[in-house]
């Protein structure tokens, strides 16, 4: 079992240092853009030279691993990486038509800027990698976090995941209709009855181990599908829902990715279905805006639920009686090709 | 295990190239570039449209890299010989790298990410380092866990050991584990910004080194199980792998090569071996000033006596994301064959470390081979191989 012990997130509502999620902070122009911090932990002269991406998945990580002990391995999930600094050099390399090129954004750009810059910043020489499979990128990196935990059990591990918003990956996921034409507010994505959904970016970094003593949750189980088909996820979860839950066991809360897209509602509505009409629903892209490691924040917002055991007005969908909070099934599906369950428990 | 690079589209036509001490690398010829018919690289000399064609791919949206995995998927699948219900069943992975991706597609993505055109339609869902490994699975209908990493120039070391670690973990059976990267003007552009391509030919390991030269492929190997093995005979046993972060540099690495050292360690470890029990190394060698000196520190640091090493990038250029899979199934024939092939292009030895690459081919009596891959970030990977 995978322990959470510590997280912090970058994302476009107040989760970072003091977390504040009742107010909801509003979209502008489609997109939900994260709300940063001043970063005092990354020295000036290096925070210029960071892309976005780098800055704030270096800015989310820094905070978990000032007092803990130095992590046996840095984890992270990134479609994207470092879009902005790509499309830089992709730019140079057609506007200077591949003459002498400044390299800062190429390095910058590889997807494992993230992972490794944070292992440079804070001399980290252990187990370092960058998994980047789209809208399954968090999830296979944590999928390697619970075997590295199960490997190594009392050691600490950072597991993270970041994408960005840049004006790049927004213009073609736009056009290949990702993206609502029409302009949308994030207050009314779930009432819009239209294709797309909008844009959204973020950070979410967690310190885990196989501890249970002094956890905030725990992960008991992942899976994840390719599929269109709504019959094969439905099935799938089923199979989930048999393999970690007790006859009698429910869960408390079902945490869904639902982003205002009508195309994907008939996975949504398909999973909601198998549970009975008194387990309460949340949603969360309406924070979050949707990008490929949105589930990152879906996860940061299960923990700090259980952990507060407190849920925003905002994120309700269907009525949660006052019961205490202990299970949240999160399922997330990406453009309708990729799904994922977790099953998140109160430590 | 399926391979296509600059020396042949399949394993044997590769493994009779490096026996014969062939160089896969010439001028750049295939797509057009300012560096078209200057540049020295490992390129695979079958177009595009021709790849298409040999695989009877027909969606739109495909790009080069799709078919260069998907040629030495097909091989690898056929070679392995697993079932389409093996294949669809959920303990099936697949667990692939790439760097590159689709943005082989440099220009295209120009236009599309700039917003100038109507969209290249086709490839708006192609450009990402997923897209290769969603078109693969999509056309075998691989059922269990998919991955994609990318830790640059380690790459698919890693996806080997990531594959590796969920059949261990019980998370799938049977992992088909690999890397793919086609040239692309935006790598070309980005190491000649770094100043690391060489003008010539690359001589790994020589003391008068001039960089690398890029080249492209792809290779898969299938992992299986030791108990679903029965009376199969398979090429080779992965048995020790590491994977350690240099923290010195964003792109190079640092002086006494402390991630390549820590990462070959760790391999060692897992495998359970001493260095001495090491019979030859596939090295990262690119033949940049930087790389092969401090790799070669490492290798002094690790072993103390060298075993036989040689760089495969000397006939075929720097796969990048797929190094580490190309150069694992270079080492698997090492084992297989008892054989160890000729490091091309060296004169003489890096005066500092003195180190000499085999430079013909010879039997050898090997039982543990290792491969080493290095990238960017100072991600170092290291993989140990032993005899079946």
């Amino acid at each position: 079992m995978l322990y959470i012990h510590q997280t912090s997130a970058i994302s476009p509502q107040q989760s970072f240092s003091n977390a504040a999620i009742d107010i909801l902070h509003a979209s502008v122009g489609n997109k939900l853009h994260v709300i940063e911090p001043d970063y005092p932990g990354i020295p000036p002269g290096l925070l210029r030279r960071m892309g976005k991406a780098v800055r704030i998945g270096v800015g989310a990580a820094l905070p978990l691993l000032k007092h803990a002990a130095s992590p046996e391995g840095i984890i992270v999930g990134t479609a994207n990486g470092g879009m902005e600094d790509c499309i830089k050099f992709l730019n140079q390399i057609i506007e200077y038509e591949e003459g002498l090129l400044a390299p800062g954004n190429f390095v910058q750009s590889t997807a494992n800027a993230i992972a490794s810059t944070i292992g440079l910043l804070t001399a980290n020489k252990k187990y370092n990698i960058t998994h980047v499979h789209r809208g399954l990128a968090f999830e296979n990196a944590l999928m390697d976090a619970i075997m590295m935990s199960k490997e190594n059990p009392e050691a600490n591990y950072l597991l993270g995941a970041v994408d960005e918003i840049s004006d790049y990956n927004y213009n073609i996921d736009w056009l290949d209709g990702w993206y609502k034409k029409e302009p949308v507010s994030n207050q009314d994505l779930y009432q819009t009855n239209s294709p797309a959904s909008i844009a959204g970016e973020g950070s979410a970094m967690f310190l885990v181990n196989g501890i249970s003593s002094g956890a905030i949750v725990s992960i008991q189980d992942i899976s994840t599908i390719h599929s269109d088909d709504e019959k094969i996820v439905v099935s799938r979860l089923k199979d989930f829902v048999k393999k970690n839950l007790e006859t009698d066991e429910k869960i408390d809360l079902l945490m869904t990715g639902e982003n205002g897209d009508n195309r994907l509602l008939k996975y949504y509505t398909a999973c909601e279905n198998i549970f009975n009409d008194k387990t309460a629903i949340v949603r969360f892209k309406h924070m979050s805006g949707e990008f490929p490691t949105a589930s990152a924040i879906g996860f940061w917002l299960a923990s700090h639920i259980l952990q507060s055991q407190h849920l925003p007005g905002h994120m309700i969908k269907r009525k949660f009686s006052d019961k205490k909070l202990r299970k949240i099934l999160l399922y997330n599906s990406y453009k309708g090709q990729q799904h994922s369950f977790m099953l998140i428990s109160k430590a | 295990m399926g391979v296509i690079s600059a020396l042949g589209d399949n394993l044997s036509a590769n493994r009779n190239a490096l026996v014969n001490g062939e160089c896969g690398i010439t001028t750049l010829g295939l797509f057009p570039s300012a560096y078209s018919g200057k540049l020295p690289c490992g390129e695979i000399k079958i177009s595009t449209e021709s790849l298409k064609e040999k695989l009877k791919v027909d969606e739109p949206a495909v790009t080069r890299t799709d078919l260069l995995g998907l040629y030495a998927l097909n091989e690898a699948i056929r070679d392995s010989g697993l079932r389409t219900e093996q294949l669809e069943a959920n303990d099936t992975a697949l667990v692939g790298a790439t760097t590159v991706g689709g943005m082989c597609l440099t220009d295209e993505l120009y236009h599309d990410a700039n917003k100038d055109s109507e969209g290249s339609a086709a490839f708006l869902s192609s450009y990402d380092c997923g897209s290769v490994n969603l078109f693969l699975q999509k056309r075998y209908k691989i059922g269990g866990v998919i991955n994609t990493i990318n830790t640059a120039c380690s790459s698919s070391a890693n996806a080997i050991m990531y594959g590796a670690r969920l059949i261990r973990h019980g998370l799938a059976r049977r992992a088909i584990v690999g890397g793919v990267d086609s040239l692309a003007k935006f790598t070309i552009n980005g190491f000649n910004a770094l100043h690391i391509l060489s003008p010539g030919v690359c001589t790994p390991f020589d003391k008068g080194r001039k960089g690398l030269n890029l080249g492209e492929g792809a290779a898969f190997l299938v992992l299986e199980k030791e108990e679903d093995i029965h009376n199969r005979h398979p090429y080779a046993e992965l048995t020790g792998y590491g994977n350690a972060n240099d923290a010195f540099h964003p792109s190079s690495i640092s002086e006494q090569g402390d991630g390549p050292y820590l990462a070959m360690k760790e391999a060692l470890q897992t495998a359970g071996l001493d260095p001495g029990e090491i019979g030859c190394i596939n090295a990262h060698g690119t033949g940049t000033e930087n790389n092969d000196e401090t790799e070669s520190r490492a290798m002094l640091r690790v072993f103390g006596s060298v075993p036989d090493f040689v760089s495969t990038k000397s006939n075929i250029g720097h796969t990048l994301g797929a190094a580490g899979a190309v150069e694992a199934v270079y080492t698997v024939f090492n084992l297989k064959h008892q054989e160890i092939y000729s490091s091309l292009h060296f004169k003489e030895p890096i005066e500092s470390t003195g180190l000499k690459p085999v430079t013909a081919y010879k039997k050898i009596k090997v039982n543990h081979a290792m491969s080493n891959s290095f990238g960017f970030g100072g991600n170092c990977s290291s993989l140990i191989f032993s005899k079946a």
